[in-house]
């Protein structure tokens, strides 16, 4: 643990871009938006608000070739090869939900019986900053998923901003290996002890969003799990949506993805891994037309189901929520999952 | 034998001849190029496998043959994209497969017992393996039958098949077709008017069914009616599959996934995951 200068910050930034393909929070100026991307070590922003993206798509991009081939028509011979992304990367600045959201997805592609190999190689060769969330943001209820404000494990370092300083925490042998060449000084267990302070201010910190529907959480997932909600909840639900699967795209621990075969130019074809929602009527529409989930309401309630349910949750080991807020954010049909907890919340009140 | 499960990479297999069914429907006979593979790959009756149409994309398929054949065979209908592709391809060209995915149905469970098969127009494909197998396995069932509809005799899937099983002694078929033609014989008629007039054993029986959606919430509630239990009731789902193996959600049913769960399913099951068929 150690006591570092807020210049060291962009110190620790510009040596890991010796090594990593840096990845990190900044300001696009030009949107008025922060987005989480590749970054260069001078545009860090630790300060910007929670980004518009999880880094979801660093390890998962949107449209991915997995697999390469050629096939001669005429030799009747065909060239396959597995695609994969070795690049070393690190994420910087990372808030502890969408840390949790990272480990959510790595125990989906790597802790069920079929470890994702494309998956794994971007995983691989990773380093993590977190970022400890001393104010929520707005739209955060982190404190009801238990994945906030500050980051508990999965991190090579982790900084708290302390005030006029940072607090340095070291989370694995890599973080330990990379900052000791630094010779920061250590921290006391009265910088621990300050930064506990903050934390727990941030939690008192928390809008009515989060305070509310706080301890909630469990019991709906009770209700999602058992099936004991009305049809008419999940009617309600899902004549608000429009379909757009903008959660789906923004949310930290949603995994579900198309495959397709495409041509090039070049006359080669990738099999290309492409982001997929479940809130899309064609997402399980079958070739023969037949569509076992037609209603709008069934796709709506698979999503919240997939968030909510102890059966989904064994694969991420906690709930597939991480509290971040984006999907209520970006809703046009206001039923981000805060919402949905209450719309279930109500329920169970009549 | 070891089971050889291909996973990621697609392994090329060639069509060594393809076999005009009905309309739109062929049979693709395949072979490993790989000779190891082609010696090795074995599956369990009711499982699928993805198959590579080279540049046009993959799609999922269940295995029909008995797998105690040599080499395998896929029956598919040009019904998107990539099915499409494969129905242009000719004797000589390659494919890719993986698989095998899914459980499989469950032989051991249902030894003793009287077998009913309830298929409608292609749902015929994925239990043709498992007829295959009960036939071959005959000593180890009471009674068997098969209810078999489709539109027009023109429809029929396996036609040659049909005509070998009618003539198997303690093989009882019943085939009807829902629009006949002045040379149809036989019953005409939605397959449901066939369980008025065929004595179906109810006790210690086990009914497997597929086809469409339609036709199998009518035979579902025959079978119930007569009292065949739920967990009597065995089906192969189809999905929209993209990975067989857990990961793209696309054939989510509910809490269990079509590729790694199913997809043979009971139909106390079925019942339970809250979606359609």
């Amino acid at each position: 643990m150690y006591l570092i200068k807020k210049n060291d910050v962009k110190k620790i930034a510009k040596a890991l871009e010796e090594k990593y393909t840096l990845y990190g929070p900044y300001l696009d100026e030009a949107f008025g938006q922060c987005f989480f991307d590749k970054v260069s070590a001078d545009n860090i922003d630790l300060n910007a608000p929670i980004p518009a993206n999880p880094p979801k798509h660093v390890v998962f991009p949107h449209l991915e070739t997995i697999m390469q081939y050629k096939y001669d028509k005429n030799a009747k011979k065909a060239d396959i090869a597995m695609v994969f992304d070795d690049v070393p990367k690190a994420l910087f600045g990372l808030r502890s939900c969408d840390l949790t959201g990272l480990q959510c997805i790595d125990r989906f592609f790597l802790g069920q019986e079929f470890v994702d190999e494309v998956y794994r190689h971007h995983r691989s060769r990773m380093f993590i900053v977190a970022n400890t969330c001393v104010v929520p943001f707005k739209q955060c209820f982190c404190v009801c998923t238990d994945s906030g404000p500050a980051a508990q494990e999965g991190y090579d370092l982790n900084l708290t901003d302390l005030g006029d300083s940072y607090l340095l925490e070291v989370g694995s042998e890599k973080g330990k290996a990379f900052i000791e060449s630094f010779n920061f000084p250590k921290a006391t267990q009265e910088h621990v002890t300050q930064k506990q302070k903050l934390v727990e201010k941030s939690i008192t910190m928390f809008e009515d969003i989060a305070t509310e529907s706080k301890a909630w959480v469990s019991r709906v997932m009770n209700r999602v799990t058992t099936g004991f909600i009305k049809e008419e909840v999940w009617e309600y639900i899902g004549n608000q949506c429009i379909e757009c699967g903008a959660c789906s795209y923004v949310c930290p621990t949603c995994t579900c993805f198309n495959i397709n075969d495409a041509n090039t130019i070049a006359g080669n074809t990738e099999r290309l891994r492409t982001w997929d929602s479940c809130s899309y009527e064609g997402y399980s529409r079958m070739a023969g037309g037949h569509n076992p989930r037609k209603p709008i309401e069934d796709r709506r309630n698979k999503r919240f189901f997939c968030k909510l349910s102890y059966s989904q949750s064994k694969k991420y080991l906690r709930p597939g929520c991480v509290g971040c807020g984006r999907c209520a954010w970006v809703c046009p049909g206001d039923i981000g999952l805060p919402n949905v907890v209450t719309y279930i919340r109500r329920e169970i009140h009549e | 034998m070891s089971e050889q499960k291909i996973v990621t990479v697609p392994e090329i297999a060639t069509i060594e001849e393809i076999k005009d069914e009905i309309v739109d429907v062929k049979t693709f006979y395949l072979r490993f190029d790989n000779k190891e593979i082609d010696g090795n790959f074995t599956f369990k009756s009711g499982q699928f496998i993805m198959c590579t149409v080279f540049g046009a994309g993959e799609f999922a398929v269940s295995l029909p043959p008995s797998p105690e054949n040599d080499r395998f065979h896929i029956t598919v209908r040009r019904i998107g994209k990539v099915t499409n592709a494969l129905h242009d391809l000719q004797v000589g060209d390659k494919v890719g497969i993986r698989g095998p995915f899914g459980n499989g149905f469950p032989f051991e469970e249902i030894k003793g017992k009287n077998v009913i098969y309830v298929a409608g127009g292609i749902g015929l494909i994925p239990l043709r393996s498992s007829i295959v197998h009960v036939l071959q396995h005959r000593n180890d069932f009471g009674r068997i039958l098969l209810l078999y509809g489709s539109r027009s005799p023109q429809d029929l899937m396996y036609q040659y098949m049909l005509e070998q099983w009618q003539k198997i002694e303690g093989f009882e078929t019943f085939i009807t077709v829902d629009n006949g033609t002045p040379e149809w014989k036989g019953n005409v008629g939605i397959i449901t008017t066939l369980f008025d007039k065929v004595e179906i054993p109810v006790e210690n029986t086990v009914a497997f069914v597929c086809g469409p959606p339609v036709m199998f919430n009518a035979v579902i509630k025959e079978l119930m009616q007569r009292g065949i239990k739920d967990d009597m009731i065995i089906s192969t789902l189809e999905r929209h599959m993209k990975c067989g193996v857990g990961k793209c959600q696309h054939c989510a049913i509910g809490r269990t996934l079509v590729c790694t769960d199913g997809p043979v399913y009971t139909y106390r099951q079925i019942k339970t995951l809250g979606e359609q068929i």
